[in-house]
């Protein structure tokens, strides 16, 4: 399990898989990799992460589309 | 394990997808202060002494011009103020405000807020809930450039400066572009210039950044910024066009740097052939700015107003 932060919203989040990386987080949230800065434990990641259990993700909208 | 093209540490904390290149924090900070730095001096954009006022709205892009202007500031190169405008526009625009206020006092700069109510009579919100004639963008630019070139002469300023960023440049070149503004065209750049000396020069020292690259600064730097979307923006042409600008460059990641280098190549033509040379520009009848004949837009504008909220 991992722990997914947006905005003032926490939520326990199960692990897919053994490869589950922040960019499948993404796409199953149909958040556009572009529109977002994600951390991982507080620090700043790239989506090519790999989410670990335990980890604290963050998700950080930075760019609003039209 | 992907590592930083440049040092090797793993805290790779942005991929640029148009060059390959990985970047950890301290190098992707250094490396966009560098690029930054570069282009205020290819673009000539500041000389020693100016006092420079930055339009600070408290969001990712005018906080990072704060910040990098800051350091021509603490080495006596420049001077710096900020402004903040107050549209009025609720549960959106007070954060930005309290955020910019608390950005200039830690830098112990001169900070005005200046609110529409005040200048106009009325808010954004007004505006927007009396049967407007037009989008919320369409009055919001204007007024607040009304107010811009004002303070910038009342806080004594010799040049303005904005966060315009990579993103916005290229939407305001493809916005113009599709609707046959060619005379626009002529307008976007780094540096505005104008013979009347009432219009303060405006400086873009982000021009070349993309937006994500703003705010991954920002948010690398631990700067307090006001993130959230305006609440009009999404009934805009040009949210339109950012949309169709960020859906290209999935697949094509060099598009905003070519057009946007495209542009800057075609640029001296296009002002050759199309800039309108107006007479010799006399100020609005009413409230005294330069560059219009009769009223200028933001009056033009404010009687359409009144008239709508009297009604």
């Amino acid at each position: 399990m991992f722990t997914l932060i947006r905005g003032s919203k926490k939520e326990e989040k199960e692990i897919k898989n053994d490869d589950y990386k922040i960019i499948d987080l993404l796409k199953e949230l149909d958040l556009p990799t572009e529109t977002v800065v994600c951390k991982k434990d507080g620090k700043i990641v790239i989506e090519d992460t790999v989410i670990e259990d335990e980890d604290e993700i963050e998700i950080i909208q930075v760019i609003y589309g039209g | 394990m992907k590592t930083c093209t440049q040092c090797g540490s793993k805290d790779v904390i942005i991929e640029r997808k148009h060059s390959g290149q990985r970047l950890c924090k301290e190098c992707f900070i250094k490396g966009v202060n560098k690029k930054v730095l570069k282009d205020i001096r290819k673009n000539e954009l500041l000389k020693k002494g100016d006092k420079v006022m930055v339009a600070l709205s408290g969001g990712k892009d005018s906080v990072m011009v704060l910040d990098i202007l800051n350091t021509y500031h603490e080495r006596n190169i420049i001077d710096l103020c900020a402004m903040t405008i107050d549209e009025g526009i609720a549960n959106y625009r007070q954060d930005g405000v309290d955020i910019a206020k608390r950005h200039a006092k830690r830098l112990g700069i001169e900070h005005k807020v200046v609110k529409f109510e005040d200048c106009f009579g009325f808010t954004l919100d007004d505006i927007m809930h009396n049967d407007p004639k037009r989008g919320a963008c369409t009055y919001c630019g204007v007024f607040r450039r009304w107010i811009i070139n004002r303070e910038a002469r009342n806080m004594n300023a010799t040049k303005i400066a904005t966060g315009h960023n990579l993103d916005d440049e290229t939407q305001a070149v493809l916005m113009n572009y599709l609707e046959g503004n060619i005379e626009n065209l002529t307008r976007i750049g780094p540096k505005t210039e104008s013979r009347n000396e009432k219009f303060t020069v405006k400086i873009k020292p982000l021009r070349e950044i993309p937006e994500r690259e703003i705010a991954l600064y920002v948010l690398a730097k631990d700067l307090e910024v006001h993130l959230a979307g305006c609440p009009y923006s999404s009934t805009s042409f040009r949210g339109e066009i950012k949309d169709f600008i960020s859906q290209l460059s999935i697949k094509h990641p060099t598009m905003r740097y070519s057009l946007l280098k495209g542009f800057d190549k075609m640029k001296p033509s296009i002002k050759r052939d199309f800039t309108k040379e107006f007479p010799e520009s006399k100020d609005c009848i009413e409230c005294g700015e330069p560059g219009s004949h009769g009223l200028c837009r933001a009056c033009v504008f404010k009687k359409e107003i009144e008239n709508n909220i009297t009604k």
